[in-house]
């Protein structure tokens, strides 16, 4: 065999040895790299989606969360989860709204998208709350009458029996107004949300059980929509609106 | 009567895995209802024949447009118990009004809401005795079509796209139309026409 032959075979092995072991080793390599950018875009959205921070002094309080009664007939329920809610009316309300989101442990009760997202919630001074959610609320949510009014009741009694100096509410779609939810329930307004005035705090609880009193079905009933636009002088209102609203 | 099939054009409405879409469903139902009404000797006029879109306010103005007129838009739900039909009313809104007593026609609905209450109290219960689980009176919600509406105006909602067979939602059909048919016409006797009246848009 002629000596060159001989070279280039001895170089061929050699690139075979140094390919075998290194090619587990680069494989190792790309998983790990795939592996931290699917860390990275999790971390973000959690980031996103995680409930404000909050201060453990804070005592913790039976919170009441409406999710669907699971009935298949449009009803809610209240379930009590035992949170440390700040008293803050603008951090407890994030608080609660990032909890209703997250869900309850059954799933099929869910009354948002798992993909929708919380992303500013503002309290004016006259108790009117503007919650702007992510886009997913409006095109995740079941299109419908019934599917889209419980989305928005579930919102809006939630922040009712939790939050009571929050008198009304106007939901924001990434940053903007729209017509309506999900091509039925009009959001162009805003919803009556404690039409009587503060109602009394959460009671505190005895740091325990998470989730805990039995679910009461409740009727379906909408929040009512308050007009946002100044009320003229003449005709009286059924339910006034705050002349200052959004 | 002014007969409104929702959705239609780019817009779908609700979408069954099935592949049942909404906005064909109700232009069959709307066939039904409106020769049920016209058997009772009403004049219909719908707002979309084909596979349309219509604006909201394009589909109110057919309604404002004429005295006297009883406004109707027919849906299928994604949700909500199979077999089901549920009648929805505008939710209160606070009567506002100026120095004339006109209201603004983005509330058109507002001077009408009693007569919508009585009219969808009506149909419902007519449904309820066709269609076992539907409530007995109508329920309220923030319907945006209902909003610029000068007349009384209901929306009716079938549940659901999510059966598997749409022969299922197709044999509701005749009850359907039936119910509102006989509704409406138990309602005529009692329809005054506001003197407030909403604006065209």
């Amino acid at each position: 065999m002629a000596r060159w032959i001989r070279w280039v075979v001895g170089i061929l092995c050699v690139l075979v040895i140094v390919g075998a072991i290194y090619f587990p080793i680069l494989r190792r390599r790309l998983r790990a790299a795939a592996k931290l950018q699917q860390q990275t875009a999790e971390q973000a959205r959690r980031e996103l989606t995680q409930a404000v921070p909050v201060n453990p002094g804070e005592p913790r309080v039976k919170a009441k969360l409406f999710w669907a009664s699971g009935n298949g007939d449009g009803t809610l329920m209240d379930s009590t989860v035992e949170l440390p809610l700040s008293s803050d009316p603008v951090l407890r309300s994030k608080q609660v709204l990032n909890t209703l989101l997250a869900g309850p442990v059954d799933a099929d009760l869910r009354t948002l998208p798992p993909d929708a997202v919380l992303l500013a919630f503002y309290l004016l001074p006259n108790g009117t709350a503007i919650a702007d959610f992510s886009e997913p609320l409006a095109t995740a949510t079941p299109s419908g009458i019934q599917s889209e009014q419980m989305a928005v009741d579930s919102i809006a009694r939630t922040l009712e029996a939790n939050v009571p100096k929050v008198q009304r509410l106007k939901i924001l779609i990434h940053g903007q107004e729209v017509e309506t939810l999900a091509g039925h329930l009009d959001l162009t307004g805003t919803f009556l949300v404690n039409a009587e005035g503060p109602l009394p705090a959460p009671v505190a609880a005895t740091p325990a059980a998470a989730p805990a009193t039995p679910p009461v079905a409740e009727k379906p009933s909408a929040p009512a929509p308050a007009t946002d636009k100044p009320a003229p002088a003449a005709a009286p209102a059924t339910r006034p609106a705050s002349p200052d609203g959004v | 009567m002014v007969l409104d099939p929702a959705h239609g054009g780019t817009d779908p409405g609700a979408r069954g895995t099935g592949g049942i879409r909404e906005s064909e469903i109700v232009l069959d139902f709307a066939a039904q209802v409106r020769r049920a009404l016209e058997s009772q000797g009403f004049q219909v006029v719908q707002t979309r024949q084909g596979n349309e879109d219509p604006s909201f306010d394009d589909r109110s103005a057919l309604a404002n447009a004429q005295s006297g007129a009883v406004f109707l838009t027919l849906h299928i739900a994604s949700t909500g118990l199979p077999g089901t039909a549920r009648v929805y009313v505008n939710s209160d809104l606070p009567v506002s009004g100026d120095v004339a007593g006109l209201i603004s026609w983005d509330r058109a609905q507002t001077p009408f809401q009693g007569l919508s209450r009585k009219l969808g109290d009506l149909v419902q219960g007519l449904l309820a005795q066709r269609f076992k689980g539907s409530p007995s009176t109508a329920q309220t919600a923030a319907v945006r079509q209902l909003r610029t509406t000068a007349a009384p105006a209901i929306a009716v909602e079938i549940s659901s796209v999510v059966v598997e067979n749409r022969a299922d939602l197709d044999r509701m059909a005749p009850g359907v139309a039936d119910a509102i048919a006989t509704g409406v016409a138990a309602f005529r006797p009692s329809y005054v026409v506001p003197t407030t009246r909403g604006g065209t848009p």
